[in-house]
């Protein structure tokens, strides 16, 4: 059933939204052809061209030439990341926007210690619930902390939530789809694992591990990445299923190339650029996760603060002090629509049929 | 809210293995009342707390209830059962719709003792052997007569290991109460009805607070038919549970919603409201919102400080606060097994690093008091206490001889669920950075909090004792004694409080326990630092304009009966 | 076709033994029994040991889940620790509001969702578009809570906040719930939308001058809504899963919230079956969206077997 299907899969990316309840990446996508229905329609979208050279095997200096010729074909069709990026700034005005929205962004966490008037976590109680003001631009929650520094310094926290646990579950799916993808024999086993972390409700199965280990900011990172590897784990499979089908990598194949080498230098490159935007995709989600996990108590631990740890103290005075929910809730509104537009813009440009 | 109830009956057993406890019972002057033999049909001095809750006047303004006769209250968790002796946790339901031997009712502020199914009852010379005189014109819901089979039952059902209750303690110091639990015995030997209408009831050996251990929600008297037809279902299902007491259950839909109804035929006549509405409500937030929309009557605040700014400053609701001297103390324990906490100097430098006045002013709104002993003010045994100094600069200089001139790491330790510890602790932990502490706050949920509690590995901790009993025992021996100080994580080791503490509980002149519970109070606080007493705090329930008659009661749980509340319509 | 679907649904239930595995190891190593969760703190260790034994509490865990596992394949689920009531019937009593909700707020995201995307992608880039999306994307880019709390303040009053009596209770939370999902939903629809716009029959149309808005509801919305089509199916799959930050918020008696009380007071019974529960209403959905695809869109055929 697999094998006939592969076909009509080729080019699936992550590309279905978890709604935000399950916001974690690719919560939702066990099926296959939801994601193709995300993906809109197009069932042969690969290089005919390629998949069909034939390549005279017992011609050694042929064959690596045509095997050259098809990876330099591959880049072409994929083009670099930097291109990319290039011409997405010249095409997409939004996607521009944000992505410079990002660089300020993430350079005012850097320096938050130079940025932040106040210490972050040290109580003032004469000053607790003050309205936005001249001294606290944002004002101050119920224990007279200043908002706009805690903004700043939750920014670490949660930049750090959307980046590492999205790092080390891209990197566990890369691998796994891989293996999975290339090794007939660990398919199956890697499959159904992906399909039960996929098939569990996220958040649950977060909150789970997270009363496994203990509630901690560094044990996010660990529920996260654990929930967020299935997603990517199975793009990355059904890539290298079609590519490994493919004239350049037999012709590798047929050289001897170990199949290490092969996945490495062959098949990796040529998934990248769509895990690039699976990548910009997932780290809202994980932060919209590590907010939800921070409402049902399990998220980040104070004296860190995170955003969404921010918001859901807020949950008492929303109506008699907004501004602490407020200001919080836009840090994250800010952070994630410039990651979805940013991601977005990438993707219309790495997918050629998308191109204007 | 139901935490606290927790504690407070975790507090009443504590208290139960008082052996000879000569308790005052009212007030701790006037002369005891425990072995002498006396049949009181009126009213008995009973467990007093010094200041009960005040009647709401709130009803002044010309306000009608929107929703008729009845008072809508909401509820932050679910109910697992409404049989009170397989759950020791939610109350309210049992109390208002069961009755017991013998109630606590809030008497001109005092708890007090009086007859509920019960009459009047005689007690034994020795203190062992009570006889209870029934009423004759009680009837249970599904119209069964009361009599003393019921009660026989009732205590044989709490010990039968079969029906897998928790609350086996409220009977385990009746005769032969245990043999039933451990399955040597069919039946309880210490119950027996003498005629339809007496029962007897003879204990191990003299337990001075039996009658007021009686009067808690866990010791309501279910009918033997009803129950026994019931079964597993008895407590689940609205329609099988049957008690006597004014309203009766009528509907429960779970995670939503309890309803219960008038019981018309109610012995002490029936209550002024149609029905009580026990809502489901979580969140905090939505909570103030439905009250404030009418569709909360009563809304008890204490649980969540982060509305009370709101209800205390709005001008419309401020008016319907009905406050009342909470029974109990706030205070921080530390775990003196613990680094840096086995150090005294460190115990102290943290004592005084806390500036208690301004977190109550600030933080809590001023609504209580700061403490300086374990015993709440205006409790039996309480003393005028030597004030523990806010003094940043002392505390540095303890911490530098105490060889930490260069900072101390220290772990805060809380349940994650726990928003209000949560506040507190963020304050504290503040205060403490700026004498030199680095404080982590560690939050773990209940389940693994309790757990590691009982191994004695919780570091430094806020807990709230409230009591159940108008005596110092009940605080000090819960915490502090050679038994519970590794239960507690206190891991506490002065002998001379556990001697103190131990001589307490046989000592039959009142005035020189009373004397070696301040020595012992006064060595935990001033020279061991064994804790950090902070405040004793108040009630607060928020009531809408059209109910009267809600009064706090201090009988040791927050739960009340609505008897006698009633509503404008 | 019966042979796929039935071979799908088999494999289900490998998977749900792998979700009851997984919760069975990790709860397992967590400290804290569920009865002191329950009793409270200071029950005697007699009253605690006899509920251990009579609730099988002292077995291992892995017999424990070999117990169930097969009580389980029989259909019994045990009985809730907490709530002292079989997990069938509790779970029973809280899916129609789960349902109710989900249903309803999925209506919502179509509602908003689909008309958003195809005026963002007939106008697309310009005002219109960008607003539309960009309110679609809000749903998305905040925490729910916070959407769920600005939502309670807003309409306090008007509607009700909490609870579950009438529909008129229902629409906050579907609201809020459906929100996030209408994002989805139109950046779909739109995507979808430009791309058979992008078709040649569409552009020969347009250049035949025929009515923009005709073209689009008779050639291209027919086309391009059947990827938005199994994506609703996955949606509402994914809606049923439980809600559990809607229903805490607005005190809905639903699935989501019984699962995260489950795993607050260690109610293994009840969360074992409350995840297994959602686990197969996820897989159904995905199921039913796969073979929904293959209806209508004749291309894709969902083939039985090898």
């Amino acid at each position: 059933m697999e094998a006939n299907r592969t076909k009509k899969e080729l080019q699936e990316r992550g590309k279905n939204k978890p709604d935000r309840e399950n916001a974690v990446p690719n919560g939702i996508s066990i099926t296959e052809a939801g994601r193709k229905a995300a993906e809109q329609k197009e069932p042969q979208r690969t290089p005919r061209r390629l998949a069909d050279a034939a390549v005279p095997v017992f011609d050694r200096k042929a064959a690596i030439k045509a095997m050259e010729e098809a990876a330099l074909s591959r880049r072409e069709e994929n083009d670099s990341f930097l291109s990319v990026c290039k011409r997405m700034f010249r095409n997409n005005k939004v996607a521009a926007a944000s992505g410079v929205i990002l660089v300020i962004y993430v350079l005012m966490i850097l320096f938050a210690d130079v940025i932040a008037p106040y210490d972050p976590a040290v109580v003032n109680l004469m000053e607790r619930l003050q309205p936005p003001s001249m001294a606290h631009i944002c004002g101050t929650d119920e224990l007279g902390r200043d908002i706009f520094s805690r903004i700043l310094y939750g920014g670490r926290v949660s930049l750090l939530v959307g980046l590492v646990p999205t790092s080390i579950s891209m990197v566990i799916g890369i691998i796994m789809g891989l293996l999975s993808g290339y090794i007939r024999g660990l398919d199956a086993l890697i499959m159904r694992l992906a399909d039960i972390v996929l098939a569990f409700p996220s958040i649950v199965l977060a909150m789970v591990v997270m009363y496994t280990l203990g509630a901690s900011t560094f044990n996010i990172f660990i529920a996260l990445s654990i929930i967020g590897w299935a997603g990517t784990a199975r793009i990355v499979r059904s890539q290298t299923l079609s590519l490994r089908e493919m004239g350049f990598v037999e012709a590798a194949r047929s050289m001897g190339v170990s199949r290490t080498k092969i996945m490495a230098r062959h098949i990796l490159p040529n998934c990248l650029p769509s895990l690039i935007v699976l990548f910009t995709l997932n780290i809202p989600d994980a932060i919209l996760s590590e907010s939800n996990l921070s409402f049902l108590g399990v998220g980040a631990q104070p004296p860190d603060t995170s955003w969404g740890l921010m918001v859901s103290q807020a949950k008492g005075f929303a109506i008699s002090s907004p501004w602490m929910m407020l200001f919080p809730s836009l840090a994250i509104l800010i952070m994630v629509l410039s990651l979805n537009f940013l991601g977005d813009g990438l993707r219309d440009e790495i997918d050629p049929h998308l191109k204007k | 809210m139901k935490r606290k109830l927790t504690k407070i009956l975790s507090g009443a057993l504590a208290a139960m293995l008082l052996a000879g406890c000569g308790s005052a019972f009212d007030d701790g002057s006037s002369s005891s009342t425990t072995g002498t033999t006396n049949s009181s049909s009126g009213a008995e001095a009973g467990t007093a707390a010094s200041s009960g809750g005040e009647a709401a006047s709130a009803g002044e303004a010309g306000s009608v209830s929107p929703a008729g006769n009845i008072i809508r209250i909401p509820e932050a968790d679910e109910f697992p059962t409404v049989d009170c002796q397989k759950d020791s946790a939610y109350y309210v339901v049992p109390l208002n719709i069961y009755d017991r031997l013998i109630e606590c009712e809030t008497v001109d502020g005092q708890a007090t003792l009086v007859p509920g199914l019960a009459e009047s009852w005689d007690v034994s010379e020795d203190g062992l052997v009570y006889t209870f005189h029934l009423r004759d014109d009680v009837t249970f819901h599904n119209g069964e007569k009361f009599e003393a089979d019921d009660v026989v039952y009732t205590i044989d059902r709490m010990m039968n290991p079969e029906t897998q209750a928790v609350n086996t303690d409220f009977f385990s110091m009746i005769k032969g109460a245990m043999d039933r639990f451990d399955g040597k015995a069919d039946s309880v030997e210490g119950v027996k009805a003498l005629d339809e209408h007496t029962v007897e009831i003879t204990l191990d050996a003299p337990f001075a607070p039996f009658l007021a251990n009686l009067a808690t929600p866990s010791c309501s008297i279910y009918n033997r038919e009803a129950t026994e037809a019931a079964g597993d279902k008895f407590g689940i299902d609205p329609e099988l549970t049957i008690g006597s007491g004014p309203f009766k259950m009528k509907d429960w839909v779970l995670n939503d919603k309890i309803t219960l109804v008038r019981n018309d035929d109610y012995f002490k006549g029936a209550p002024s409201l149609d029905g009580i509405e026990l809502i489901q409500v979580p969140d905090e937030q939505t909570q103030k919102l439905m009250y404030e929309n009418g569709e909360l009557d009563i809304v008890d605040l204490s649980s969540f400080i982060s509305q009370l700014d709101f209800f205390l400053e709005n001008d419309q609701y401020k008016d319907n606060i009905v406050r009342g001297t909470e029974a109990g103390t706030y205070f921080y324990l530390f775990n003196q097994a613990m680094a840096p906490m086995d150090d005294v100097r460190v115990r102290k430098a943290v004592q005084m690093s806390i500036d208690r006045q301004t977190i109550l002013e600030q933080l809590y709104r001023g609504e209580g008091v700061v403490v300086n002993s374990f015993i709440p003010n205006g409790f039996a045994g309480s003393y005028e206490a030597e004030e523990i100094p806010y003094d940043p600069e002392a505390a540095k200089a303890l911490l530098a001889e105490a060889g930490y001139a260069d900072g101390c790491d220290i772990e805060l330790y809380q349940k994650t669920e726990d928003s209000d510890a949560m506040a507190l602790n963020q304050v504290v932990q503040s205060m403490l950075e700026q004498v030199g502490f680095h404080v982590t706050i560690k939050q773990m949920d209940d389940a693994a909090y309790t757990a590691s509690r009982k191994e004695g590995e919780i570091g430094l901790q806020r807990a709230v004792w409230w009591a159940d009993y108008n005596d110092p025992d009940n605080f000090l021996y819960t915490f502090f004694s050679a038994k519970n100080t590794k239960v507690r994580s206190t891991n506490h080791t002065d002998q001379k409080v556990f001697d103190l503490l131990d001589a307490g509980r046989v000592e039959t002149d009142n005035e020189k326990r009373m004397e070696m519970y301040k020595e012992a109070d006064t060595a935990l606080v001033q020279e061991d630092a064994a804790f950090v007493p902070l405040f004793q705090m108040n009630h607060i329930v928020a009531v809408q304009d059209w109910v009267e008659g809600f009064s706090i009661s201090w009988n040791g749980w927050t739960d009340v009966s609505y008897y006698n509340v009633s509503v404008k319509q | 076709m019966i042979k796929y679907v039935t071979k799908r649904i088999l494999i289900t239930i490998p998977i749900l033994i792998g979700v009851v595995f997984l919760i069975f190891v990790m709860l397992s190593v967590v400290p804290g029994d569920p009865i002191t969760v329950m009793m409270g703190e200071k029950v005697k260790p007699d009253v605690i040991e006899n509920l251990m034994e009579r609730m099988h509490l002292n077995d291992p865990w892995y017999v424990r889940f070999v117990w169930y596992i097969r009580d389980a394949l029989r259909g019994d689920f045990g009985e809730s620790y907490k709530l002292h009531r079989s997990v069938s019937s509790v779970i029973a009593n809280a899916f129609p509001k789960t349902l109710m909700l989900a249903v309803t707020a999925a209506c919502f995201s179509w509602i908003i969702g689909i008309p958003a995307g195809i005026l963002s992608a007939v106008k697309k880039n310009s005002i219109i578009d960008r607003l539309f999306m960009g309110f679609a994307l809000c749903g998305v880019s905040v925490p729910a809570f916070s959407v769920g709390m600005l939502l309670q303040n807003l309409f306090n009053g008007i509607l009700p906040v909490s609870g579950f009596s009438s529909p008129r209770h229902l629409i906050l939370p579907a609201v809020v719930l459906g929100w996030g999902a209408a994002g989805t939903i139109a950046r779909l629809t739109r995507s979808s939308l430009l791309e058979v716009l992008e078709e040649d029959y569409i552009r020969t149309a347009r250049a035949k001058g025929l009515m923009p808005l005709r073209v689009i509801v008779t050639h291209a919305l027919q086309n391009s809504l059947l990827p938005v089509i199994t994506m609703m199916a996955i949606q509402v799959s994914s809606l049923l899963s439980g809600a559990v930050i809607t229903e805490t918020l607005f005190s809905i008696p639903g699935i989501g919230r019984l699962t995260v009380d489950a795993i607050n007071t260690r109610d293994m019974p009840l969360l074992q079956g409350t995840v297994i529960f959602t686990t197969a209403i996820i897989i159904l959905g995905n199921l039913v969206a796969d073979i929904l695809y293959s209806v209508v869109d004749p291309r894709i055929r969902v083939e039985g077997g090898k």
